[in-house]
């Protein structure tokens, strides 16, 4: 059995095209110094000198961005008639009147401005050491954000594992490089054999929603 | 010499005169088969019934003109073909046709100002039924039927087939059987499934093969090629019998369930046969179902189960494992080597959650891609709709489930899709050519012109 085509496909392996660089992104959301922060705060929450790919080669702020666009950023389907208070526990839920869009909006530049009073720069020009101190400050709430900015560390945080970890079709985890990296095969569905064979690696790479394969 | 000329040009004064004849001179209505007493009513319920298990539906209401009132365009080799509005509008419809006028377009494929109805209307089938369902179907049709006023557009072909009054010499080819119908008395039941199929079910109609004239080469049980398979607007319709027919593996109850749900054990009906099943056959009785199943099953000569009753099955069912003929496909692609063939990996990238590395999908909802005609078929044109498109079995009274395929047009290539294509046509003891990106590429330009 044979036939023609016009050349020959990758077996192993199909990947997206080469996307656009991060600084030549057109953002959706963003605004440039938003963007700076974005790229230089998840840079450090999940940096690229480490085993794996960080987020900047995943394009993790490329995810964000596009959240922040979409119905999350708006908080489309959340309920966000108050009360809210601050001071609930975290299990209480979202507790801000502002939609994440708009806390991404107002706590970069009151953060910015915290950065360049504590460390004299903005957070996009301080060394790794003083942006690692920094975020610690944040996630500890010692910057002094207002109470309905509180929560803008933990969805920056958890935002940043969403766009390493998600599929790629929400623009972030490119080339599908963090799967790759912890052994994730995606979403393939065929796994009712592998349970049973103890201790033998699964030997497939991962597909994604739209189909490539690595 | 002079005596040659007047002999020469006598043979043409009555070539002409039988030409104009031919034209001209009336048809003749088939006598009916049987005289039905002054006084013969329907049962209730009966011109109901007949309409559907004719499938009237599927040909004569179009998306916008209401039920029954036509205008639904009739894909046909010879051109577009517009269905006729059967509704008792006596303006736009056939309100001033008597039963006569019926009878003649169901057996003799004649309106009653004597033009020839193009064979779309499927009268080599419908000249077999019983005088009884016709007057059925026709008092139907004249007092339950709500009126349309609803003028269908007049079919058009290209010449010669404008021709209308050369279907007359058509007919003499294609109508050599009936009218009425002839039971080959096997038994109550494969005789009524017999009815069904070659009178009202007009099965023929697309799983007989055509001859070389374009009439069915097989309309009744006599007939050698009877229901031996036929291809219809590239899509084929499977042979019902034979060793290599799919009734052959199935039984009774599956080929019966078929027919009332379109799902079973082993398929799903997709297309036209789909249609079929939503229009038609999911409104018929289990009996009937059983009926037309059996008469199948016993086509070949093969003695015949007759279940009692589509009963569903209950609790779980077992999903199959791979057997002889697919065990080596079934361990590769449960195995996942990284260096299998592409298609296999596409299939396990894409298909495998549902169709299984067995290549027997889930009974009654995913279909057997080993030994599937729709996969293995000489017309490769629904294959690769499915793979792109997506399918969508109806929801059916017995079984309401919609089951849906996704379409994979925006996930995979030509090229890709060709790929997987292929190797489901070799896989699991499937023994079909290969498929090429060009047929693919065709197939996805057809979708997005629609």
């Amino acid at each position: 059995m044979s036939h023609s085509r016009g050349w020959p496909l990758p077996r192993k392996r199909r990947k997206a095209p080469p996307p656009v660089p991060l600084e030549d992104y057109d953002r959706a959301y963003l605004n440039a110094d938003e963007w700076a922060f974005v790229m230089a705060a998840t840079a450090r929450l999940i940096p690229s000198d480490g085993d794996g790919p960080g987020a900047i080669e995943t394009r993790v702020p490329v995810f964000i961005d596009l959240q922040l666009a979409g119905d999350y950023g708006a908080a489309g389907d959340w309920y966000m008639e108050g009360p809210h208070d601050p001071s609930a526990e975290p299990a209480r839920g979202w507790q801000s009147p502002l939609n994440p869009a708009e806390v991404y909006r107002q706590a970069i530049p009151a953060f910015d401005a915290w950065c360049e009073e504590t460390h004299g720069e903005i957070f996009a020009k301080l060394s790794p050491e003083q942006q690692d101190a920094s975020l610690t400050s944040l996630q500890k709430g010692d910057v002094g954000l207002p109470s309905e900015l509180r929560d803008f560390f933990t969805i920056l945080l958890a935002n940043t594992k969403e766009g390493y970890f998600a599929d790629p079709i929400y623009g972030g985890n490119h080339g599908m490089q963090s799967w790759v990296y912890i052994g994730f095969p995606g979403a393939r569905a065929a796994y009712r054999a592998w349970p049973e064979r103890h201790n033998v690696k699964y030997p497939l790479g991962p597909v994604s929603i739209s189909g490539e394969r690595a | 010499m002079k005596t040659f000329l007047r002999i020469v040009a006598g043979l043409v004064v009555l070539g002409g005169i039988a030409l104009l004849a031919f034209i001209f001179v009336p048809v003749q209505r088939t006598q009916p088969v049987a005289e039905l007493p002054a006084d013969w009513q329907p049962e209730p319920g009966q011109g109901e019934y007949v309409l559907n298990a004719s499938d009237c539906v599927a040909c004569h209401t179009s998306d916008e003109g209401g039920t029954l009132a036509g205008g639904k365009a009739i894909a046909s080799p010879m051109g577009t073909i517009w269905s006729t509005n059967i509704t008792p509008d006596p303006e736009t419809g056939i309100g001033n046709w008597s039963f006569d006028d019926f009878r003649g377009a169901m057996i003799d494929g004649v309106e009653p100002d004597g033009t020839h109805l193009y064979p779309a209307m499927p009268y080599e089938n419908y000249r077999l039924m019983t005088e009884e369902d016709m007057r059925a179907l026709y008092d139907y049709l004249m007092t339950e039927v709500q009126p349309v006023k609803n003028e269908v557009e007049e079919t058009a072909l290209s010449f010669p087939f404008n021709l209308r009054f050369g279907i007359r010499a058509w007919n003499w080819l294609a109508l050599t059987h009936g009218p009425g119908f002839t039971p080959a008395e096997v038994s109550d039941v494969q005789d009524r499934g017999q009815y069904l199929v070659e009178g009202p079910g007009h099965c023929a109609a697309c799983h007989s093969p055509r001859s070389p004239f374009m009439s069915q080469d097989g309309v009744t049980v006599d007939d050698a090629n009877f229901l031996a398979g036929g291809v219809i607007n590239g899509w084929n319709a499977p042979a019902l019998r034979g060793e290599d027919s799919d009734l052959n593996r199935w039984t009774v109850s599956e080929t019966a369930a078929y027919l009332a749900t379109g799902r079973n054990a082993h398929s799903t009906a997709n297309g036209e046969m789909g249609l079929v099943v939503e229009h038609s056959l999911q409104k018929l009785t289990d009996e009937d179902n059983i009926a037309m199943a059996a008469f199948l099953k016993g086509l070949d000569g093969d003695a015949v189960e007759v279940p009692e009753t589509l009963a569903p099955r209950a609790g779980s069912i077992e999903v199959p494992e791979a057997d002889k003929a697919g065990e080596a496909d079934t361990a590769m692609l449960i195995d996942s080597d990284p260096d299998m063939p592409l298609g296999a990996r596409l299939y396990t990238d894409n298909c495998i959650g549902c169709h299984f590395a067995t290549g027997k999908g889930a009974p009654e909802i995913f279909p057997e891609l080993q030994g599937n005609r729709l996969v293995n078929g000489s017309e490769t044109k629904p294959l690769i709709s499915v793979i792109l498109n997506g399918a969508e079995v109806a929801s059916t009274a017995k079984r309401p489930m919609t089951l849906r395929m996704q379409g994979y047009a925006d996930r995979l290539s030509d090229e890709e899709v060709a790929e997987l294509a292929t190797w489901l046509r070799g896989a699991w003891g499937n023994d079909a050519p290969a498929i090429s990106a060009a047929d693919v590429a065709a197939v996805r330009a057809s979708a997005a012109s629609h």
